[in-house]
C-alpha cells in the first residue's frame, strides 16, 4: 500500500500518509470535494471511437459477469500537467457515483482505470474490496499489456488487453483465496495495539490450569 | 599437260608390266602315299574341298504343294470350358464375386481381384460377379449366358454379371439382374462393357488388363447406381477419370497386403474414431463455455479505511506510453514524485 502523493509504503490504517501526511482532504482541496457523477465508461477525452465504446463497455461487462462483486470504470481525460493521475484517480474513486453500475456493487468493489491521453499516463486504482488481493505488481502487469496499442494511439484495443489480463488475475487471485482465505484476511488485519500485545503475551505464560478462563479471573486470583 | 604425261608414264611403264608379272600360286596337291595313308585312317580334313572330283549336285527338295484349300488358315479350334469346371461355373449362384475355378489369374492376382470387388460391394448397392474364362476357351452351347442371369441373380441384391475372356476382353459380355435390367438401358450396358473394353487395351498383360477392365465397369457400374437412386446419369469423362484415379490408387495400395489390412482396420475404426473425436471437442467447447459462465467469488474482509478515504486507498500502478524508447519494464519501479523531480 502506497501514498498517492510521494508513492512511499503506508501502514493499513494509516489516517494519512506519515511520510507527507496526505490525506482524502489533500485531493479535495485540488480537486473538489463534491460529489462527482459519471458513468462506468467516461471518455472525457473523447479518444474512443464509434463503435470502439461498444466493445469497451462489453468487456468491462464480461469482467462483472465473471466477478460479480466488482466492477471496472473508465475514465479518460486532460488532467494537466500539475495534476497527480495517482491522487485524480484516488480521489475519482472516493468522490464518484457511477450511475450505470448497480447499486450493489458500492464503490469499494470498483476497480478506475484512469487514462490522460494528453500527458500518455495511465493510472489504476482499486477499492477496499480487492485491497488483500490486488497488489501494484497486478496492476502495473495490466497496464503493461495496453502499453503497446497506447503507443500507437489504439486505445480501445489496449484497455480490452488491460480487462483480459485483469480477469485472468482476477480469477488466480480468486482462486487462491478460495484454497487459503486466511492468507488474504492477514493482509488486511488491523495491527494489534501494543496492550494486547502485552496480554496475549501475559496470557501464553499462564500455567496450563488457567488456560480458557476469563482473563480477568485469572488476574484476581 | 606435264600431269597428263605423268599418268600416261605411270601407266604405260609401272602398272602395265607388274600386273603382267602377277601368277596366282599352285594349289597344294595330294601326296598320293599321305593320302592313303590319311584314308586308311578314316577321315581326311578339308576332303571336301581337297579333291579333284566334281562336287555331286544336290538333289532339290521335293516339296509338296499345297493346295487351296489347304492355303487358307483354319481358325484355332476354339476349346470348351472343361466339362469338370462347368458345375462350379453354372451350377448354382456364385458365393464369390470372382468366379475362376480353372485358376486362370495366379493366386496374387486373384485375391487382388476378389478384394476389389469385395470393396465394390460395399460401396455400391449393385454387385459386381466376374466369370473368368481362358481366352481361347467358349461357353459350351448348353450353357446359355442368359438363363444363367435369370437363374441365379434373379433374387438378392442386384447384381452386374460379367464374363470375362482372359486376354481377350473384347469378346466379354455383360449382363445385369433382371430387376434393374428395365432400369438401365441397354445402351448404358453396351457403353459400360465398351468403356472398360477401351481402358483393359490400355495394358498388354491379362492380368493388368482386367484389373483395369473392372476398375472402369465398377465406376460405371456406381453410375448406373445413380441412376437407380433417380440421379441424373452422368455425361461420361470427367466424372469416369476422376473415380477412376481414386480406385487406381486404392487396388495399388490394395496390393500390399499390410495396407489393406491398414484400410479394413481404418474403414471399420473410422466411425467410431470420428464419433470420439466430435465428442471430445464438444466436450472441451462446452467445458469452454462453462468455464466462461463460472461466476467467481472473493471473500469479504474488512478493512480499515486509510488516508481518509471512504472506498478506496488502493493505489495501483501508474504507466507512461510517452515514448517507445520508455518501456514498460523500465518504469516497474515507481519512483515518489517527489524524488522524480529531483
Amino acid at each position: 500500500m502506497k501514498c498517492p502523493r510521494c508513492v512511499q509504503r503506508i501502514h493499513r490504517a494509516a489516517a494519512s500518509c506519515p511520510h507527507c501526511g496526505f490525506t482524502l482532504a489533500d485531493a479535495d482541496l485540488r480537486f473538489g470535494a463534491e460529489e462527482v457523477r459519471i458513468g462506468r465508461l467516461t471518455d472525457g477525452a473523447g479518444i474512443l471511437r464509434r463503435g470502439e465504446r461498444e466493445q469497451v463497455a462489453a468487456a468491462l461487462d464480461r469482467v462483472t459477469q465473471r466477478f460479480p462483486q466488482v466492477f471496472v470504470a473508465i475514465y479518460t481525460g486532460a488532467l494537466g500537467e500539475v495534476s497527480n493521475i495517482r491522487q485524480f484517480g484516488f480521489w475519482l474513486l472516493n468522490r464518484s457515483a457511477f450511475e450505470d453500475v448497480p447499486v450493489n456493487l458500492p464503490n469499494e468493489a470498483g476497480i478506475l482505470i484512469t487514462i490522460d491521453p494528453e500527458s500518455k499516463a495511465a493510472g489504476m486504482v482499486f477499492g477496499y474490496l480487492l485491497d488483500p488481493f490486488l497488489e501494484e505488481a497486478d496492476t502495473f502487469a495490466c497496464l503493461s499489456r495496453a502499453h503497446a496499442y497506447w503507443l500507437e494511439g489504439h486505445y480501445a484495443d489496449g484497455i480490452v488487453r488491460l480487462l483480459g489480463h485483469l480477469e485472468s488475475v482476477l480469477l488466480k487471485r480468486s482462486q487462491q483465496a478460495k484454497k487459503d482465505p486466511e492468507y488474504f484476511e492477514r493482509k488486511v488485519v488491523p495491527p494489534p495495539r501494543l496492550g494486547e500485545m502485552v496480554r496475549r503475551i501475559r496470557e501464553g505464560h499462564r500455567p496450563n490450569a488457567e488456560i480458557g478462563q476469563e482473563p480477568d479471573k485469572a488476574v484476581t486470583k | 599437260m606435264k600431269a597428263a604425261l605423268l599418268a600416261g608414264w605411270l601407266i604405260g611403264g609401272v602398272i602395265a608390266p607388274a600386273a603382267a608379272a602377277y601368277e596366282e600360286p599352285m594349289l597344294p596337291l595330294w601326296n598320293p602315299q599321305e593320302r592313303e595313308e590319311l584314308e586308311s585312317e578314316g577321315w581326311v580334313a578339308g576332303r571336301l574341298l581337297l579333291t579333284d572330283e566334281p562336287v555331286p549336285l544336290e538333289e532339290p527338295l521335293k516339296i509338296e504343294v499345297s493346295s487351296v484349300e489347304e492355303v487358307v488358315v483354319e481358325e484355332a479350334p476354339s476349346l470348351e470350358i472343361p466339362e469338370k469346371f462347368l458345375p462350379t461355373y453354372f451350377a448354382e449362384r456364385p458365393t464369390s464375386f470372382l468366379i475362376d475355378p480353372q485358376g486362370l489369374l495366379s493366386e496374387k492376382d486373384h485375391k487382388d481381384r476378389l478384394s476389389f470387388l469385395n470393396y465394390h460391394a460395399k460401396d455400391s448397392s449393385i454387385d459386381l460377379y466376374v466369370y473368368v474364362i481362358g481366352g481361347d476357351q467358349e461357353i459350351p452351347g448348353s450353357v446359355r449366358e442368359e438363363e444363367v442371369i435369370e437363374r441365379f441373380f434373379s433374387e438378392g441384391r442386384p447384381a452386374a454379371v460379367v464374363f470375362y475372356y482372359l486376354g481377350v476382353p473384347q469378346s466379354s459380355t455383360f449382363y445385369l439382374s433382371p430387376s434393374i435390367t428395365d432400369a438401365i438401358s441397354a445402351a448404358e450396358q453396351q457403353r459400360a462393357l465398351a468403356s472398360s473394353v477401351v481402358l483393359a487395351f490400355e495394358k498388354l498383360d491379362p492380368a493388368e488388363q482386367i484389373e483395369s477392365f473392372l476398375v472402369q465397369m465398377s465406376i460405371r457400374i456406381y453410375w448406373m447406381d445413380r441412376m437407380l437412386d433417380g440421379a441424373p446419369p452422368s455425361t461420361d469423362e470427367l466424372p469416369m477419370v476422376v473415380k477412376r484415379v481414386e480406385i487406381r490408387q486404392g487396388s495399388e495400395l490394395s496390393k500390399n497386403p499390410n495396407v489393406q489390412s491398414l484400410q479394413v482396420m481404418a474403414m471399420k475404426y473410422a466411425y467410431p474414431a470420428g464419433i470420439a473425436l466430435a465428442a471430445l471437442i464438444l466436450i472441451v467447447c462446452i467445458n469452454h463455455w462453462l468455464r466462461r459462465r463460472i461466476v467467481y467469488r472473493f471473500p469479504e474482509f474488512e478493512v480499515e479505511p486509510r488516508l481518509g478515504g471512504a472506498h478506496a486507498a488502493g493505489v495501483g500502478a501508474v504507466i507512461s506510453f510517452a515514448s517507445a524508447t520508455v518501456p514498460p519494464a523500465s518504469q516497474r519501479d515507481q519512483v515518489p514524485d517527489y524524488l522524480r523531480r529531483a
